[in-house]
């Protein structure tokens, strides 16, 4: 499969400060890939490289193929989208204004306005300003602005951070949907349990590093330990290790009706970050 | 380098509707058209004081509101927005002027009219003036840019406002500090040789000269803004 993006060997120094160093990945087209790490690990520089706006120190960078020197060029820019914390929306202007805007920047029709404030769910809002939007609904905005042009390749700097769980759902799923009609994700996020449900595969990066790169569940079966839980019926919790003597003992309790629930031991990403890079995700 | 109208409009547009809600900034094109009919209503009519209104609409519209428009969509990160979209630097810049230079033009109009400065050749000044509505708007892009917020660019565009609005006087000095003389080759100063020579009866080709310096200073401005400009696309 064709690649996306693909980093080789990608630093970027702020006089003596290393935000990224000897960064390797490529992300495949049509993938959703997850670049995970705690604040200051170098995510959003990473992103920001990739979208031309930040020169690397060291390295190449490449999205579809085209060196990111290429994406000064204003006809590339029109192949992604971005998504970052820092809002750009005019405040004066109201939610419809603000995407009219960009609809005429992308040469779309207007009626691509509705499509993407009705995919962020604010299709009641859209006569207000933005100025006296909440912060989630101010990110959802930003995020329908990224989509607004349907791009190849997503650019999302943690884009659920200020959403409430309900219309962190709905952003989920409209995300897939997008993924479905083809484009590629690449999602920075400290949140796990998010990577857990959206990415196909996940790079950790601590202190500007690639500590490790695979799909979750891969993961999360090599770092699971052989073991698994068992509830009984007086509330005891047993730990059962995955072999033959654990298997008669589980036999035994079963035997005895004395299992209520039975849960594999198998790490969250959170905790296989903790493990590999011995940091904690803030 | 792409060029389409219909970005630079939809800039524009938008431009126009934010400017329009901006009431702490667009209150200010007032100003140049309120001292100018006061200077008319005093029955003023010296060629100098027409000219200090005129710079006073230049500097208050073509580079404060200018500076002040530019430097926002830096603070709120709204150029960072345009300049991730397929706008190319000449729609961006080109949108981003084109309101401040109606602007201007309009407020130079009705000061000049309001103070009632009728020049002998409205051809030569009104050329000189759109050319110098160019200069001053590049000025105001350009602070704007170097400007890291509107409160910063509220300052900085203070000598700017001092410069070229009193620039006139300041050849008053020249004898007693010849280094004043640099000040002669100032855009306000060459316009209001310009506007001089015209009352003595010049021709385009008498004021070429002033007409040419002003075009210099044009040219610097705008070349110095886009290298500028560039930088601020790589943080």
């Amino acid at each position: 499969m064709e690649n996306a993006i693909e980093v080789k060997g990608l630093a970027k120094y702020f006089a003596n400060f290393k935000a990224i160093e000897g960064v390797d990945f490529e992300v495949k087209k049509g993938e959703i890939f997850g670049f995970l790490g705690p604040s200051g690990s170098g995510k959003t520089t990473t992103i920001k490289i990739l979208t031309g706006q930040l020169d690397p120190t060291e390295g190449e960078a490449f999205v579809f193929g085209e060196n990111v020197s290429h994406l000064k060029n204003p006809k590339a820019r029109k192949r992604f989208g971005v998504l970052t914390d820092n809002s750009g929306l005019y405040g004066r202007l109201t939610i419809y204004e603000n995407l009219k805007l960009y609809c005429e920047l992308y040469d779309l029709p207007l009626s691509k306005i509705d499509e993407a404030i009705g995919f962020v769910n604010l299709k009641e809002e859209s006569k207000k300003k933005v100025a006296t939007l909440s912060k989630g609904m101010t990110q959802r905005v930003v995020l329908a602005r990224a989509i607004l042009h349907e791009p190849e390749l997503l650019f999302l700097d943690e884009p659920t951070s200020a959403l409430d769980p309900v219309n962190t759902l709905h952003i989920y799923e409209g995300l897939r949907a997008l993924n479905k009609k083809g484009t590629t994700i690449f999602l920075t996020t400290h949140d796990m349990q998010e990577a857990d449900t959206l990415c196909n595969r996940v790079a950790f990066l601590n202190k500007g590093k690639i500590r490790l790169l695979d799909q979750p569940n891969k993961l999360k079966k090599q770092y699971a330990d052989a073991t698994i839980t068992v509830e009984l019926t007086n509330d005891e919790k047993r730990q059962l290790r995955r072999d033959a003597a654990g298997a008669e003992e589980m036999y035994q309790l079963m035997k005895d009706n004395r299992v209520v629930t039975v849960h594999s031991n198998e790490p969250t990403l959170g905790d296989i970050f903790v493990k590999v890079t011995g940091g904690e995700l803030v | 380098m792409t060029f389409s109208w219909k970005r630079v409009n939809a800039i524009l547009q938008k431009d126009f509707k934010d400017f329009s809600r901006n009431s702490a900034v667009s209150i200010i094109i007032f100003l140049p058209i309120i001292l100018a009919a006061i200077y008319g209503r005093m029955g003023i009519d010296s060629l100098q004081v027409h000219f200090m209104t005129i710079n006073m609409a230049f500097a208050m519209v073509g580079t404060y509101v200018q500076c002040c428009l530019i430097a926002e969509e830096k603070e709120k990160n709204t150029l960072r927005g345009l300049m991730l979209s397929p706008a190319s630097t000449l729609e961006i810049l080109g949108g981003k002027s084109l309101l401040t230079f109606v602007l201007t033009i309009v407020v130079v109009f009705f000061s000049a009219y309001l103070s009632e400065y009728r020049p002998a050749s409205m051809g030569i000044v009104a050329f000189a003036i759109i050319l110098s509505t160019l200069f001053y708007i590049g000025m105001g892009t350009l602070l704007g840019l170097v400007a890291k917020s509107v409160m910063e660019s509220s300052v900085i565009v203070l000598p700017v406002i001092g410069v070229f609005t009193m620039g006139s006087f300041i050849t008053a000095w020249t004898e007693k500090y010849p280094i004043l003389k640099v000040a002669e080759f100032l855009p306000n100063i060459q316009l209001f040789e310009l506007a001089e020579a015209v009352e003595q009866g010049a021709g385009f080709v008498q004021v070429f000269s002033e007409l040419g310096i002003i075009g210099i200073w044009i040219v610097v401005i705008f070349a110095l803004t886009v290298v500028v400009y560039r930088k601020r696309m790589v943080d």
